[in-house]
């Protein structure tokens, strides 16, 4: 008897994933797929359902390391456009021939935080005070290939912080994964994006820009891309009157004011 | 309450890439075990890699053979058949990933079966293939339930190889632990928790009912 509830169970199991789901029952509606930069995650949570609202179409967002998309993209990944937060990754593509160039535009400049766990109840006002010897591990994004840990290296540098404060560094793997040192209270304090580091578990304070090299992120329409204006109507909503203090209050430099 | 997309598609890639890997790893255990043959050791050595190399690494090189320009992309391609950035890349990921589990456990188990009692079937005329299906595995089954229970939590938890390979797109190939990974990175803590969640106990279930089953007798 047993063996016969086995075989149904096993069946059921092996039934069950192919039952038809909500995702594949959508209406056809015009649709593209957005691969974006993660320090854009709490920003396009807003801009995407807006961009949605206006265009009637549906929005597919992809959020990962630009390095990663950017790769992804230049092997025949399904995006349409690509909001990358290092400019050096879209001019590649654009020499790869995987972008339409006239669409390349400048829609953001990053800024940097220093983010306080509230858990170590330090009251830290700017990177300088990074030296006080309470703060005893300080995390920033690994400067070798991530943008904003670059720029946390050179602000650091900037302030002659740069070989003092190296013996307390953690470098995490990107600007998320950063911030998550701090949220877990791994580490006191985190240099990390602006945009992303409004959580209940960190005090953020922003980070004077003129300390490092701009953040330029760029964006632009892919050649493959089967609805080119979509992507560029997406574009121009991001960089436009509507999307502009979206941005801004994200925590982003945007254009016209770099 | 997070959308369960990526619960079916996961049960759905890790079903099939577990069948794919039984498929593929069962002969090719069996080999291994049971004949000589040059470049034996390299197999092998090459059925082990992928647990050695970092996953998104992995994942990488084999992004380079499928897409769409790659070798194997373009061969896929001639046939019609798009395999990156889509489910399939997914299964061919959580494949990559297990099949060193299955291997080496139903190799192990193939092993330890008395190469005798095969000697003997085979002085009564029994065929290998008849053979494999009535001494062999009924004696090794136990190595190879072992390895499949392996594969396919394997199978389930693959991220770094799904995440190169098929990207990480919502409703289309974002599976479980990328849905989770997702969450997290947009702090929806809530979500991420009570996917886990699911996921644990879901597997916990698996794993106690297959620990019941295994202690009766076939």
């Amino acid at each position: 008897m047993w063996r016969v509830w086995a075989l149904a169970a096993a069946a059921v199991l092996c039934a069950l994933p192919w039952l038809p789901d909500a995702a594949a029952a959508q209406p056809a509606r015009p649709a593209i797929t957005v691969f974006a930069a993660a320090d854009l995650v709490f920003a396009f949570g807003e801009l995407v359902p807006l961009f949605e609202q206006r265009s009637g179409a549906r929005v597919t967002l992809v959020l990962g390391s630009s390095g990663t998309l950017a790769r992804q993209i230049e092997h025949g990944a399904p995006a349409d456009v690509f909001f990358s937060a290092d400019r050096a990754l879209v001019d590649d593509l654009a020499r790869a021939g995987a972008i339409i160039p006239e669409t390349r535009s400048l829609y953001a400049q990053g800024r940097l935080a220093l983010a306080v766990s509230k858990r170590a109840g330090l009251a830290l006002r700017d990177l300088r005070d990074l030296e006080r010897p309470e703060v005893r591990r300080i995390a920033i994004a690994n400067p070798e290939h991530a943008p904003y840990g670059r720029a946390a290296k050179e602000a650091l540098q900037a302030l002659a912080l740069w070989e003092r404060l190296r013996p307390r560094l953690v470098y995490g793997e990107n600007i998320r994964h950063t911030l998550q040192f701090v949220q877990a209270g791994a580490v006191e304090a985190a240099i990390v994006a602006l945009s992303i580091a409004s959580v209940a578990e960190v005090a953020a304070v922003a980070v004077d820009p003129r300390l490092h090299r701009p953040l330029d992120q760029m964006a632009a329409v892919l050649r493959r891309s089967g609805r080119p204006e979509l992507g560029l109507a997406l574009l121009q909503l991001v960089q436009g009157a509507e999307g502009r203090p979206i941005m801004k209050r994200y925590g982003f430099l945007v254009p016209g004011e770099f | 309450m997070p959308e369960l997309f990526p619960v079916w598609l996961s049960l759905r890639v890790a079903l099939l890439a577990t069948l794919l890997t039984l498929a593929g790893g069962l002969p090719l255990a069996w080999l291994l075990a049971r004949q000589r043959f040059p470049g034996r050791d390299l197999v092998e050595a090459a059925v082990v890699l992928p647990l050695v190399l970092p996953p998104t690494v992995l994942g990488y090189y084999l992004l380079l053979l499928i897409a769409s320009q790659g070798p194997v992309g373009r061969a896929l391609g001639a046939l019609g058949v798009e395999l990156a950035f889509t489910w399939r890349a997914a299964v061919l990921a959580a494949c990559v990933g297990s099949v060193a589990l299955l291997v080496k456990a139903a190799q192990a188990g193939f092993e330890s079966v008395d190469a005798r009692l095969e000697q003997a079937a085979r002085t009564l005329g029994r065929s290998e293939w008849g053979i494999f299906w009535s001494i062999t595995l009924p004696l090794a089954w136990r190595s190879v339930v072992a390895g499949t229970v392996l594969a396919f939590c394997r199978a389930l938890g693959d991220f770094g190889i799904t995440l190169m390979v098929a990207g990480n797109i919502p409703g289309l190939t974002q599976t479980l632990p990328l849905a989770i990974y997702d969450h997290v990175q947009s702090n929806r803590m809530a979500e991420a928790n009570a996917l886990a969640l699911l996921a644990v106990a879901g597997v916990t279930a698996l794993l106690m009912g297959l620990g019941r089953l295994a202690r009766l007798r076939f």
